[in-house]
């Protein structure tokens, strides 16, 4: 088992375009790590530096305590899950699973016997003489874990290798890469654009911008600290809410209301980002939280749960790291209407009666209020 | 740099080829441009360096050689015209034809484009029979149909006529050997239009010859193109034919049958190395244009 | 008005059809004619019986030719397409600085005309003592069929996934090893392709067979222009003899056309 070290690493393609940019990661031995941020971040490109896939135009990569920045991926001892599986499509289940053995030139029967056990682990055994064209998605999946498991790798790196699968498929394999990595044990680099995927498998995650590492937290840490505009944005779904505030003497304002600032920002006089998460609200009740009256404009029915959404009296928060949590490329990607006013929404258990166009009054949590600097999105509480 | 076994096993691999065409077409055509610069004649290969007078005197028509060359310059225009016309117009219309799905496509298809699997040699053969220009009881081939078809009006002399377009007559089999080519480009041309742009513009009300004009046709340009520099280099190089249906005939006298004579008949290796150059230029001007376009546009994608 | 436009497609396409055939016909009838039906003024005529009296007599003259061009065509389908498959993996999977530079330089030697490298080539030939015997011409056609060989395998394989030869790559493959392991095996279809392109290429060329090999070395082409342009051969004769020389292409054209179209397409560049 070894630990991969990520000393100020750097991917800079021809042409300019800087895809990683001073990256330091240290992932522990056994530890599952995931890389994650929207698309074009540099999550991929990383990845495919730690395989020696891509050579690195600055920093050191540290495999264990072997330097292996020069290495070339024949001569690292790393195993890839691909999005598309790549399994080698001229070959039965049983060479695919074998051929990192053969190339490394490990004996038939040393061989023989590992392919037969990780078929045996992951129920592909009655599948071994078939040819991947004859496989089924989720088959298919089997087969390119089964390839990078049989190798015995110091670490297992995943490029996005859910991501084929249809949603509800997807979330239970998600369980079953959990179960495999308690089994196993071996140290992974998980790569996804989905948060969701970050937060439920990763023991930690490496957020991503723009080849830039944001924060390197467990999952809580992140939800709970976020330690930007653009993390705090990223991580959380539906996203968290923000609205353009001023704060002076120890309260916030915004769209006409007054809520107590963060104890962080008890003494200061500026404007700042103000962010709630959807779960910030709850129904007005006695528990002396302050509250404001809203009016809900669309009620989105989840069963159990439903989100409520209504405007406020204040411009839309613009940002370049909202914009680019959300993936979309300027301001009116996201919408299909032009607006300009902020929107809430607010996460309520469904017995609490709502209907759209009736006011109704939330407490907000004091404690789940936060403050972003407007210009640089650095938290401030 | 330590990046360099990346990549050297690639090099090494194609390094032979690489080395083997430098030779046999980059420094085959350099030494031909030398030749030409030489007056070697009678197979005595000398470096008697005389500069441009052996493209002097091609040009210069109160010259022997001068005067067939110009009549090579003048049939190898006519008849790329003429193939280069006839194989687009028909190539086109039958891929017009075939586009929208007929019966036994396959079978037509198989058929138009069989002349491409055979020898220049044997289509010569044949067709120097059907462009006979025989009279009388010697009347036969194409002229011979015509005659029993009451179409005696379209009977000539093809390529054996008077007339200076004899040469025209050779892009009859020229034609018939490429235009099913020229089909099967349009073809994939055609299809190769997204049925979804042809669907929103039946929606929105475009018949069928319309969504014709003003969907696929602009789409086609890229296509013709390659079409049009294809038969041109194609009709540059061609000698096969010629010399199988009437070598000696100044009537259809071309630069690459002029250039074979020259040189290996007349022993005027300077001067057939000269014509052999300009048919050089002449591909080139259409060629590396076509192949730098194409490579732009494969990166752009 | 429909089913008139219809109809008159129809009419279009199998009239092009005659065009098409009409040279075969006269070819097909015409050697299958006794020699005494032979002339020039029955020229359209069916034949009167069927004799093949014209394949017997011109076998013999064509039988070397026929030989010579198989031992040519053959190893030089198989050698190009080789060739072309290593080089193509490597322009298109296994790149190297410059490799999208020297591509096209690769290319432009399928477009130029051979009578610009003619009189080196014949000269270098005879030098080596290759000039004369088929070993020259086989080798010739191997090398000037590079360029289409090693575009027809470049295409084939930039279709095929760049993750496919990472994992190769991962689980410890070097370049030759990909080649043969992960990229070989998936090349039939384009092995058909150039194979088919090439012996097509060789059977039917002349201008090398009639520079470079001596009269008992003649491929099948070279040996058909004399006969055709012999003095007073039978008519019958010299449509069998045609005949005969484009039976193997028109043999590979028939059962492999799919390949053979491909091969045709690729010349396009369509990118």
């Amino acid at each position: 088992m070894a630990g991969i070290r990520l000393e100020r690493v750097t991917k800079r393609f021809r042409g300019g375009v800087v895809a990683v940019r001073d990256v330091d990661l240290d992932v522990a031995p056994g530890e599952f790590m995931v890389l994650v941020g929207p698309s074009g971040c540099g999550k991929s490109t990383l990845l495919r530096m730690i395989a020696g896939l891509e050579p690195v135009s600055g920093g050191r990569i540290f495999l264990g305590e072997k330097d292996v920045t020069d290495h070339l991926p024949q001569e690292r001892d790393v195993a890839m899950v691909f999005q598309s599986y790549a399994l080698y499509p001229r070959m039965s289940v049983r060479r695919n699973l074998g051929f990192g053995l053969r190339m490394r030139r490990t004996a038939r029967v040393e061989r023989e016997r590992r392919v037969a056990e990780v078929a045996s682990v992951l129920g592909l055994e009655h599948l071994l003489d078939r040819r991947p064209g004859a496989l089924s998605g989720g088959q298919r999946q089997r087969v390119a874990m089964g390839r990078a498991i049989v190798r015995e790798p110091k670490a297992f790196l995943m490029d996005e290798p859910l991501s084929n699968l249809d949603a509800k498929l997807r979330v239970s394999m998600r369980a079953q890469l959990s179960l495999l990595h308690q089994r196993l044990g071996t140290t992974t680099v998980y790569v996804t654009h989905d948060q969701v995927e970050a937060m439920t498998l990763g023991q930690r995650v490496a957020v991503l911008r723009d080849g830039t590492l944001q924060q390197y937290d467990t999952p809580q840490n992140l939800f709970r600290h976020p330690v930007n505009l653009f993390v705090a944005a990223f991580i959380g779904s539906p996203a968290m809410n923000f609205v353009h505030a001023a704060v002076s003497g120890g309260a916030v304002s915004f769209a006409g209301t007054r809520l107590p600032a963060p104890s962080a920002l008890s003494d200061v006089d500026r404007r700042v980002v103000l962010g709630i998460r959807p779960t910030g609200f709850s129904p007005s009740a006695d528990n002396g939280w302050p509250t404001l009256e809203v009016v809900p404009e669309i009620v989105e029915e989840l069963g159990d749960e439903r989100y409520v959404i209504f405007e406020l009296d204040a411009p839309r928060v613009d940002t370049e790291a909202v914009h680019a949590a959300l993936e979309a490329q300027s301001a009116d990607d996201a919408l299909l209407l032009p607006e300009n006013r902020a929107r809430f929404t607010v996460r309520l258990p469904a017995d609490v009666p709502v209907s759209v166009g009736e006011p109704l009054r939330l407490a907000v949590n004091p404690e789940r209020l936060y403050a972003f600097d407007q210009d640089t999105g650095a938290a401030l509480s | 740099m330590r990046r360099i076994r990346r990549w050297a096993p690639g090099l090494l691999l194609v390094a032979p080829s690489l080395l083997v065409l430098g030779i046999f077409v980059y420094g085959f055509m350099g030494w031909t441009l030398r030749l030409s610069l030489t007056s070697s004649r009678r197979r005595d290969i000398n470096w008697d360096y005389v500069g441009a007078e052996n493209y002097r005197e091609l040009a210069d028509e109160t010259t022997l050689t001068g005067q067939r060359f110009a009549i090579d310059v003048k049939n190898i225009v006519i008849f790329t015209l003429a193939f280069v016309v006839g194989s687009l117009v028909v190539g086109f219309f039958l891929a017009l034809l075939l586009d929208r799905g007929v019966v036994g496509e396959s079978f037509f298809r198989g058929v138009y484009i069989f002349p491409m699997a055979i020898s220049f040699i044997a289509i010569a053969i044949v067709w120097r029979w059907l462009l006979n220009n025989g009279t009388g009881d010697q009347l036969t081939g194409l002229n011979k149909l015509f005659s029993l078809a009451g179409l005696d009006f379209l009977q000539s002399d093809w390529f054996k006529s008077d007339s200076g377009f004899a040469i025209a007559a050779v892009a009859l089999p020229a034609g018939w050997a490429l235009s099913g080519y020229v089909m099967a480009l349009f073809l994939a041309g055609m299809r190769g239009v997204p049925e979804d742009l042809r669907e929103a513009a039946r929606v929105d009300g475009a018949r069928e010859h319309q969504v014709f004009w003003h969907v696929v046709r602009p789409m086609l340009l890229p296509v013709t193109m390659s079409a049009l520099v294809i038969l041109v280099h194609i009709s540059l190089k061609t000698f096969d034919l010629i010399y199988a249906m009437d070598l000696k005939s100044l009537k259809i006298d071309t630069p690459a049958l002029f250039m074979w004579f020259t040189t290996f008949e007349g022993g005027f290796f300077g001067s057939g190395a000269a014509i052999a150059t300009l048919l050089l230029f002449g591909v080139s001007l259409v060629i590396i244009p076509y192949i730098w376009y194409s490579v732009r546009a494969e990166r752009r994608s | 008005m429909r089913a008139a436009l219809v109809v008159g497609k129809y009419v279009a396409l199998l009239a092009f059809v005659c065009f098409f055939l009409m040279p075969v016909y006269v070819m097909v009838i015409t050697a299958l004619k006794d020699p005494a039906q032979v002339s020039v003024a029955r020229m359209w005529d069916l034949p009167d019986t069927v004799s093949l009296d014209g394949f017997r007599a011109v076998w013999p003259k064509l039988q070397n030719g026929f030989v010579n061009s198989v031992l040519l065509a053959v190893p030089v389908s198989v050698v190009s397409a080789l060739l072309g498959a290593a080089n193509g993996f490597v322009l298109s999977k296994w790149r190297f600085p410059g490799a999208d530079f020297v591509f096209p330089l690769i290319l432009f030697g399928m477009f130029i005309p051979y009578q610009s490298v003619l009189i080196p080539m014949v000269q270098l030939m005879s030098t080596v003592g290759l000039q004369g015997g088929l070993d020259g011409l086989i080798l010739v056609h191997i090398i000037y069929g590079l360029p289409i060989t090693t575009l027809i395998f470049r295409s084939y394989f930039t279709g095929i996934s760049d993750e496919l030869i990472d994992a190769a790559k991962v689980d410890g493959a070097g370049m030759l090893r990909t080649f043969l392991y992960v990229a070989l095996p998936i090349a039939p279809p384009a092995f058909a392709v150039a194979m088919i392109w090439q012996f097509t290429s060789a059977w039917n060329d002349f201008l090398f067979g009639v520079m470079l090999t001596s009269t008992d070395y003649w491929p099948i082409t070279v040996a058909l222009n004399n006969i055709a342009g012999g003095q007073q051969v039978p008519f019958h004769q010299v449509m069998a003899s045609a005949l005969l020389a484009c039976v193997p292409t028109l043999l590979v054209y028939v059962l492999l056309g799919r390949f053979f179209m491909r091969g045709l397409m690729a010349g396009a560049l369509k990118g």
